[in-house]
């Protein structure tokens, strides 16, 4: 009997397996590497915008990459009201962990009882739905109104924003789980208790987890906006000072920094998620 | 072998299936089946397509409400909470975020199975089907037939009372199929487990059943029963086992 198991599994034990094909080195497979190519598409894309600074077709509403670069420098040493650039950064920063986190814990818990119980998606749903399709800057004039030009209304402007994707995902993620994986429990005798904790909640983890990640980078966008119509502090602040004093050099470090940010938090989502989902380890090469 | 396959009619009576009757509405899916299951007994039934065998095995495993009749086991009412009832799918139903190793426990833990005896049974059980070389992968880096593997392994381990059985191999290539239906006699030896396997391919039920139960077409009922008397391991081209196969294939053709 062991002979015939061993012989099974030696046939039958199919493992999906990374495989790199290596290929000798030729002119024309360095032409289509594509490293190769990510350079020529970088190294086109900073001539472009040398080039339309060189020319001033668009007179001095733009600055060369290198007056880009010697304004971030810049602004990290000197300060804008009264602010360095790491000031100014933490600031927005400070705004998104606040906005993202009250967002986030209680959209996610919602979600995933609205899922759960059809009596509160009955009752929820409705209202969400209402407000769903609203872009979330449109909430600003209301919440500069209802809390000032300080703090709270851009944290309120994020909470707004954030919390759509935040809620659909975590509904959507346990809604579109196999039924099979709950018949699973349910047959081997489980309650609903085991249902909910040892298939809802993990099989639904990686689709919260991409709700985060939305609503993470609709966090900048919505801190972004709140900081151009009113803010002393801020990432959007520096935007808007460099528009006002000319410096498109500035306007430009503001841009960059912003987008190296909501790159650089999305990456830190991403990285939680690998460590918390190994299971969602990829099995082929990108 | 033979001697297992005779002392079947005098083992006892676990499963108790008595006029079992399901309809969703006026569709009358099963209509009043009787039948008993003995200890330790394989018992495949086959039936034409569409005659409602996943009906019969959710009604069977209580996933589904029964219109009429009820499942004896041991005597007493069938109860997924109380007894053990396990449930091999169609579709494999590995749980992603657990390995391999985890989701053959993961019946057990279900169960309540001491921590000792969990581990003494999954080293055991990760043996016997060969998979303890990958134990820690995820399904997700295993083939389906591997995951389906995983799935029959989940079932066999909590030592089921009534082990069933949905055509679990349908999806795979023949050859797979094979080795798959070996290892599968050889877990029931092992396991002394009783087991119904529903299936639609013929052959399949003949290699594998002591006895088969050969369905009609809707409305459902027991149309003949026919044993499988030979020695395993059995052979697909003994006389005996083409004569039994042509035996079960014309009362499945007959209607």
């Amino acid at each position: 009997m062991s002979t015939t198991t061993t012989a099974a599994s030696s046939i039958a034990n199919e493992i999906q397996q990374e495989v790199m094909e290596r290929k000798p080195f030729s002119i024309v497979a360095f032409l289509k590497n594509r490293w190769f190519l990510y350079a020529i598409s970088l190294t086109a894309f900073f001539a472009l915008w040398k080039y339309v600074d060189y020319t001033r077709v668009l007179g001095n509403g733009i600055a060369a990459p290198e007056k880009v670069v010697v304004a971030i420098y810049r602004l990290m040493i000197d300060t804008v009201a009264g602010k360095s650039l790491w000031g100014h950064t933490w600031a927005s920063l400070n705004r998104i962990l606040i906005g993202f986190a009250i967002a986030s814990s209680i959209a996610v818990p919602l979600g995933i009882l609205m899922a759960l119980n059809r009596y509160v998606n009955a009752v929820v749903k409705p209202v969400f739905d209402l407000i769903k399709p609203m872009p979330p800057f449109a909430w600003i004039s209301c919440a500069i109104l209802w809390f000032g030009i300080d703090e709270p209304s851009k944290i309120f402007i994020i909470v707004v924003g954030t919390f759509v994707p935040c809620l659909l995902n975590s509904y959507m993620g346990i809604r579109l789980i196999e039924p099979q994986l709950y018949d699973v429990v349910r047959m081997l005798g489980g309650s609903r208790r085991d249902e909910i904790l040892q298939v809802g909640f993990p099989a639904a983890f990686p689709a919260i987890f991409a709700g985060l990640q939305i609503s993470l980078s609709i966090a900048w966008t919505c801190v972004l906006s709140a900081e151009l119509v009113s803010a002393r502090s801020g990432l959007g602040f520096i935007i808007i000072q460099g528009m006002q004093l000319a410096r498109p050099d500035f306007v430009l470090a503001g841009m960059v920094v912003l987008a190296f940010w909501a790159w650089a938090t999305t990456l830190i989502v991403t990285y939680l998620e690998k460590f918390l989902c190994p299971w969602k380890r990829e099995t082929s090469l990108a | 072998m033979n001697a297992t396959v005779e002392a079947a009619e005098n083992r006892r009576v676990k499963i108790e299936v008595k006029d079992l009757t399901k309809s969703f509405g006026n569709l009358l899916v099963l209509d009043d089946i009787s039948f008993n299951v003995a200890q330790g007994e394989f018992l495949s039934i086959v039936g034409p397509t569409g005659c409602g065998k996943t009906t019969f095995l959710n009604a069977l495993s209580k996933l589904i409400p029964t219109t009429k009749g009820n499942i004896f086991i041991d005597g007493e009412e069938a109860n997924p909470k109380k007894h053990n009832i396990s449930f091999v799918f169609q579709e494999p139903t590995c749980m992603p975020w657990r390995t391999v190793r985890d989701n053959v426990a993961y019946g057990m833990e279900v169960k309540g199975f001491s921590k000792a005896r969990l581990e003494e049974r999954l080293r055991y059980i990760l043996d016997l089907v060969g998979l303890t070389t990958t134990a820690d992968l995820y399904p997700n880096q295993v083939s389906s037939s591997m995951e389906q593997r995983i799935a029959v392994a989940r079932a066999f381990a909590v030592d089921p009372d009534l082990l069933l059985m949905d055509e679990p191999y349908g999806q795979l290539d023949v050859k797979l199929r094979y080795y798959l239906e070996d290892e599968l006699v050889s877990l029931w030896k092992a396991l002394k487990s009783t087991v119904i396997f529903v299936t639609h391919n013929i052959e399949e039920a003949v290699y594998v059943a002591e006895r088969i139960l050969v369905l009609s077409n809707k409305p459902t009922k027991i149309k003949a029963e026919v044993k499988v008397d030979l020695p395993r391991p059995r052979s697909l081209i003994d006389p005996k086992f083409v004569e039994i196969r042509k035996q079960v294939t014309e009362l499945i053709r007959w209607w």
